[in-house]
């Protein structure tokens, strides 16, 4: 749906069901770079499994007007004003890649908001390199390129998606396309600069989910574990894809967080 | 990390890779019509499009996915689907894009069919299409109306061999917010990638060079994901509430994909126009070796240019890498590779000439098919265009004496071979 936020035209995608805030709602945080169709296969999926959904286009991302949030803490407070905007309550948190980031700043700035929180493919710091860096301001198609054939494992290559006729690449360059000029520069400049990560894994007492990726080349696995082992309560799984697992692998993906969901709501219970 | 394969690499693996259980390395037939679903919430998130996977093979099968996997990694599209012909990937294309009160921009240098469809077929629906000359931007422009919903030509016209100056056309599509859809039938993704010139949507009949043997009917869409649908009022079944999927916004739900969601949950669901596992095996089989031999057909196509060039019995030769063809320029900046492998000519003596010729060659073919592995032969004028007035034939770029050839990869020297039987039995009937 299109909402008036802040002034600018924003999209909330809501897995093609009518918001009712009333129930458990997951929100779902796209990463660098990246707009609400990086879940494509979980949000219509939680919707129709009955939960209240909410993807958002972050500004300048996707379908929304605005300008990109220019740090993580920017993006933490927009996505705290767009739930109380949307009266969300129990809310449990997905983000992916920098999505985590602005997951952990946002859980450590309202502690109470969050009832559990997913991490997907992520870490609690995400260094750029410097060529990325300057890709991103000098010719961003290209970095959109070379995004998406870092982000994938070896189906991405070889044009296989688990979508039947799709082709990762090509669609994955079109989705970052989708976006302004300047977003994917910014969303890495803010995923660069955060290092308030540490801190805020620490101050986790929600329980956390970590889905990580054997090859991912963006937020490697190496970082991933380093960042779940200092999560106080969080279960984590390894799936054999690139980093962008949500589409790679959604099928497991979605079972790892329904399965997560269930023990939320029976913690509730007992 | 993933590599970024090239051409020649994707024409051979793009959509498959050998499964786990078998190690396959071919692609398996999945000769099957359904799907057993693990339980009744697999089956309702294949239903509903929540989740990517197969339900039944009228929308989707694996082995036809791996060709189009493949297709739309050489094109550089989002997605593709593939169906029973290449006039079922035009049908799903313009049912995809109009309803009743809507309006095509066509060229009028095209395959018989593909113009009988929007001229004939598509007004009793309430389609309306004007055809204006491929050649003329400033025609096409003035064509497209508010309710215009495609502009569509053929990369190199069938069978004139018109060339759409592709990157001029598609900047006017893009100021006038209408896709640009062009059938690439006769280029094919080796001689030309349409969305690197901003089109948004590409045809095949991969029945042609893409398949390659003459042994199987199969078409394909494939969405160049770089068009944006959000006008609602413009586009009302993309980007409105669809009756499928309650209500859904294709656009909304599946941004680049839009259309290819929207084609298989209507067009391959309603209509039904699947291609079967097996022809798409084949198709498959055929793409494998797509760079070879489309080296190969230009390679025999420039010689063959040459020797009908100066031919005594030849009264004319017509193919864009000629520099005497108008759409020469054109050619050069969009098909470096080379115009494709059709080569249409006159010859002397005119329709009766053309007849003995055509049944006096042994080793090509005379039969209504082009961009087979063996060279073929046909005169349009009392086949393929033969429902056309002379009035429209000429519209289309034709005339009486003329043949059409589509150079194979027989050795050289025989097809010129044959080729002198048939001129020399043109000649002595005409004296
Ligand atoms: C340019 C062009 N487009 C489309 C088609 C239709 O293809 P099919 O026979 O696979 O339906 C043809 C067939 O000759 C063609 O030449």
């Amino acid at each position: 749906m299109f909402i008036n936020f802040k002034g600018a035209k924003t999209y909330v995608g809501t897995g093609g069901k009518n918001l009712e805030t009333n129930k458990t709602t997951i929100c779902f945080i796209h990463g660098s770079g990246q707009n609400h169709l990086s879940f494509v296969q979980q949000a219509r999926y939680f919707a129709y499994k009955g939960y209240s959904v909410i993807v958002p286009d972050m500004p300048g991302h996707g379908f929304s007007d605005g300008n990109p949030c220019r740090s993580i803490k920017e993006n933490a407070e927009w996505i705290y004003d767009l739930l109380k905007e949307l009266k969300a309550k129990d809310i449990v948190f997905v983000g992916h890649s920098q999505g985590c980031l602005v997951g952990l700043e946002l859980n450590k700035i309202y502690p109470e908001l969050l009832k559990g929180i997913i991490f997907v493919a992520g870490s609690n710091t995400i260094s750029v390199n410097q060529f990325l860096l300057d890709l991103a301001s000098s010719n961003p198609k290209k970095a959109y390129k070379m995004m998406v054939t870092w982000g994938h494992g070896k189906d991405g290559a070889m044009s296989i998606a688990s979508w039947p006729g799709h082709s990762y690449f090509g669609e994955g360059f079109n989705v970052m396309n989708m976006n302004i000029e300047d977003a994917l520069k910014l969303d890495l400049e803010a995923c660069n600069e955060y290092q308030d990560g540490e801190d805020a894994s620490k101050k986790i007492n929600i329980p956390a989910l970590a889905v990580l990726a054997q090859y991912d080349q963006m937020t490697p696995l190496k970082s991933g574990k380093k960042f779940v082992d200092i999560i106080n309560n969080c279960e984590s799984h390894i799936l054999d894809c690139g980093h962008f697992l949500q589409a790679e692998r959604p099928k497991e993906l979605n079972l790892i967080i329904s399965s997560y969901l269930d023990k939320l709501e029976n913690i509730e219970i007992i | 990390m993933s590599d970024n394969y090239k051409f020649d690499t994707l024409s051979l693996h793009a959509g498959h890779i050998p499964d786990k259980e078998t190690g396959s390395r071919a692609v398996p037939i999945y000769q099957t019509t359904s799907y057993v679903f693990k339980d009744t919430e697999e089956a309702a998130a294949l239903y509903n499009m929540e989740v990517g996977g197969h339900l039944y093979s009228r929308i989707s099968n694996p082995t036809v996915s791996a060709l189009e996997q493949r297709i739309a990694a050489l094109e550089g599209g989002t997605s593709a689907i593939a169906c029973s012909s290449g006039m079922a990937a035009m049908h799903l294309v313009v049912t995809a894009l109009c309803s009743s009160g809507d309006h095509i921009v066509a060229s009028s240098k095209m395959y018989g069919a593909n113009i009988n469809l929007l001229q004939h077929t598509m007004p009793r629906f309430g389609v309306e299409t004007d055809f204006v000359n491929p050649n003329d931007p400033e025609a096409i422009e003035k064509a497209i109306k508010p309710n215009t919903k495609m502009v569509f030509g053929e990369v190199i016209g069938n069978p004139g061999l018109d060339i759409m100056d592709v990157p001029v056309v598609a900047e006017i599509c893009k100021k006038n917010r209408v896709p640009l859809v062009l059938d690439a039938t006769f280029n094919t993704p080796f001689l030309m990638q349409p969305f690197n010139y901003g089109a948004n949507i590409v045809i095949h009949s991969l029945t042609k060079w893409l398949g390659g043997h003459g042994i199987a009917i199969g078409g394909a869409i494939v969405n160049g994901g770089n068009f944006d649908w959000g006008d609602k009022e413009k586009f009302p079944t993309i980007s409105g509430p669809h009756f499928a999927l309650g209500g859904i916004s294709f656009w909304e739900e599946f941004g680049p994909s839009a259309l290819t969601a929207k084609i298989r949950a209507e067009g391959m669901y309603n209509f039904g126009p699947s291609l079967s596992p097996t022809n798409a095996f084949y198709l498959m089989q055929g793409i494998e070796t797509l760079p070879l031999r489309m080296k190969k057909h230009m390679e025999n196509t420039h010689e063959i240019l040459t020797y009908l060039k100066d031919h005594e019995a030849v009264e004319w030769v017509k193919h864009p890498d000629l520099e005497t063809h108008p759409d020469h320029e054109v050619a050069k900046k969009i098909l470096p590779k080379g115009s494709g492998s059709i080569i249409v000519f006159g010859i002397k003596g005119g329709r009766k000439a053309g007849q003995i010729f055509i049944e006096s060659v042994q080793l090509a073919s005379h039969l209504a098919n082009v961009g087979d592995a063996k060279t073929l032969l046909i005169h349009p004028g009392s086949t393929t265009h033969s429902h056309l007035s002379s009035e429209a034939m000429k519209e289309a770029g034709l005339t009486d004496d003329m043949i059409r050839l589509s150079v194979g990869l027989e050795d050289i020297d025989d097809i010129k071979k044959d080729f002198e039987k048939g001129f020399r039995a043109a000649k002595k009937l005409i004296k």
